[in-house]
């Protein structure tokens, strides 16, 4: 990143990338007020993230995903149809609540593309959804059990060949390409071009192109929101996202069943899989991480969470390479931010392994007092507060259970105030609370 | 009487395929399959219990719903229909029957095929109607079914309001007091039980059959 990167420990390369993101290098911002409010907002998440002692409050991360567009009206269809309305509807929602973070908004994707690309991996507004939902993952079984010496050997081409033929339709046609390998030396590259040139690979490239500029065409305009979210003071709270090795295996390739029959049919593949995915995994995360100068990398965990797994099972399968990615990427100074989704009360032990890198685990169900009895002072601990609330309770239960919340959790001065769920939806009166009760009883 | 320990065993250790081999093996030799079938029904009665230690999890949950499927079908052709229908029936006259669905607006069927899969290991007759159900289907099919309990699943926050108007629909046409409603999902709680009008509220498997079997006892 600069001179003498290099030689920095990687605590110190994440203190870098954290200082760098604080200072707002590069921000158009309105006047030097908002600068000035964009520093003290990311400043508060980077001192709960350093756990430093001279923090002045627990920083408020709300995770937005469609509660921005919902509070307003706008169905979860216009959102993912009208960047318009969905950048303006983020917007307001910072000046209107002024949390500390702003959600990230192109985590709600463009409709027009996924139907270019015949994108079956998820159902979204519209499409599978009634229009006034979210979008929702699809899962099925997009690898088969016989794949994964094709993954193992080669994630890319697998990706490339076998998977997105069958997960984005319009790109079907790239199942019937010859191996890219077949470009290495003048007489092989006519005959890979040859498959490139062939009508269906040809439609399939035109679609690919087709949904990269309408993405393109896109954050265009949901980016000139996203400079003005920023000019007006609210730093991002995810600069990139990646995901558990295992999940990726779960989630999106083998679907939850069949993996699970694997961890007894094929357990040395199932091994070998997801400790191939650890690289690419991380260098998804710090990629997107780097091009948004912006260290925090967002984790969803879903498959190791209590209940899932044995103890033994989340200790072969799903932590070690979990635990690599997390590394990898504070090697590159990103900070790995995990929302752990579920309850993880029987794994915190393993989370304290963390204790040498800067990371963030935000709760979903976990025991907030637990969390912070095993991790308090070690690593920065978020969440725990219930979505559930915010939907169906009122203001007071809301500044109450938040009292709470900041007493069982804030103690160490490594906590950041979040719901436990990512907010498709909320209420304006219990938002309000949240981030009022937050700020005011959350002085240190 | 054969002794079938080694059979028992496989099943309960997940080991596939060596309880594939001895059940084709104790069938070969002459076993009555009712003895055989016997044994399979032991062996779901330690897995729950090692569920219930959580010993086992969820793979296990889904090993041994396939083990069961596969002695099954080997055994199918050797049991006189009047066995196995004797045993099924008996076995839902005991514990009741359970609706399950996925609520209106919510396609993810993760938690409710495993809450489905765990009630049917503890001998429970569910009949699952799937995911993105409305309301008035779920009463109509709970009213077909004969069911005693509705089990509503949702991964969504977006799927509290449609859990609600199952419980509502169920107080305007009477049945409120007949049918009893637990729901499950990884963003239930109290609040969310009480705002529903629901009977019971899970995040996992066990804890909703434990739940059920109380209120059929």
């Amino acid at each position: 990143m600069f001179q003498g990167w290099d030689k920095l420990s990687v605590v110190e390369r994440q203190d870098a990338f954290l200082a760098q993101w604080v200072s707002g290098e590069g921000i158009e911002f309105t006047d030097n007020e908002r600068k000035a409010a964009y520093q003290e907002r990311a400043g508060l998440i980077a001192d709960a993230i350093r756990i430093d002692q001279s923090i002045k409050r627990v920083p408020i991360m709300p995770l937005t995903t469609f509660a921005p567009t919902m509070l307003k009206g706008i169905s979860g269809r216009d959102a993912m149809y009208d960047p318009h309305a969905a950048g303006k509807a983020y917007l307001d929602f910072c000046t209107d609540y002024e949390p500390d973070t702003a959600g990230s908004a192109p985590m709600l994707m463009y409709g027009p593309a996924l139907e270019t690309l015949k994108y079956n991996l998820y159902k979204w507004p519209g499409n599978g959804v009634a229009d006034n939902l979210s979008y929702q993952f699809h899962e099925k079984e997009y690898m088969k059990a016989d794949e994964f010496d094709h993954l193992i050997s080669d994630p890319t081409d697998f990706w490339l060949r076998s998977w997105m033929p069958k997960t984005h339709g319009a790109l079907a046609p790239f199942a019937g390409m010859p191996p890219i390998y077949g470009s290495m030396e003048l007489p092989m590259l006519g005959p890979w071009l040859i498959s490139i040139g062939t009508p269906p690979v040809q439609e399939a490239l035109k679609a690919l192109m087709e949904a990269g500029k309408q993405c393109f065409d896109w954050i265009t305009i949901l980016g000139g929101y996203l400079g003005q979210i920023m000019a007006a003071g609210f730093p991002f709270g995810a600069g990139g996202a990646t995901k558990a090795p295992f999940d990726v295996l779960s989630d999106s390739f083998r679907g939850t069943t069949p993996l699970m029959m694997d961890m007894y049919r094929r357990p040395e593949k199932v091994l070998e899989a997801v400790e191939r995915l650890v690289r690419p995994m991380i260098e998804t995360g710090v990629h997107s991480a780097k091009t948004n100068g912006n260290p925090l990398v967002f984790i969803p965990l879903h498959k190791g969470a209590d209940g899932f797994m044995s103890d033994e099972q989340f200790r072969r399968y799903y932590w070690p390479t979990l635990k690599a990615v997390m590394y990898g990427l504070a090697e590159a100074g990103c900070v790995p931010a995990c929302f752990v989704e579920g309850g993880y009360n029987q794994r915190l032990e393993y989370l304290k392994e963390t204790s040498d890198i800067r990371c963030i685990y935000l709760f979903d169900r976990t025991d907030m007092g637990k969390a912070r009895e095993v991790l308090g002072g070690r690593v920065c601990i978020a969440g725990g507060f219930p979505v559930s609330l915010i939907l169906t309770g009122t203001p007071d239960q809301v500044e109450e259970e938040t009292k709470k919340l900041i007493d069982a959790a804030a103690g160490d001065r490594g906590y950041i105030l979040s719901v436990g769920c990512a907010l498709d939806e909320a209420k304006e009166e219990t938002m309000r609370a949240f981030v009022k009760t937050g700020k005011r009883y959350g002085k240190y | 009487m054969t002794d079938l320990k080694d059979l028992l065993t496989s099943v309960v250790e997940m080991q596939e395929d060596s309880a594939i081999a001895l059940t084709v093996k104790y069938l070969d030799q002459g076993v009555p399959a009712l003895e055989i079938f016997n044994c399979y029904q032991a062996a779901l009665v330690e897995i729950g219990k090692r569920f219930e230690k959580q010993i086992y999890f969820i793979p296990e949950l889904i090993m041994s719903g396939e083990m069961m499927r596969a002695g099954a079908e080997l055994l199918k052709p050797h049991l006189a229909s009047q066995d196995c229908a004797g045993e099924e029936s008996k076995e839902s006259r005991k514990l009741g029957k359970v609706l399950m669905a996925t609520v209106e607006g919510d396609i993810h069927d993760i938690g409710k095929n495993i809450g489905t899969m765990m009630m049917e290991l503890n001998g429970l007759d569910v009949r699952d109607i799937g995911v993105d159900v409305p309301a008035d289907r779920i009463i109509e099919e709970a009213k077909a079914f004969g069911a005693d309990v509705i089990g509503l699943s949702g991964l969504l926050t977006l799927a509290f309001d449609p859990m609600k108007a199952v419980v509502e629909k169920l107080k305007e046409q009477g049945l409120r007091d007949k049918i009893k409603v637990i729901i499950g999902g990884g963003q239930m709680d109290e609040q969310i039980c009480q705002y529903v009008g629901a009977d019971a509220f899970v995040t996992d498997a066990v804890l909703g059959v434990n739940y059920i079997k109380g209120w059929l006892s």
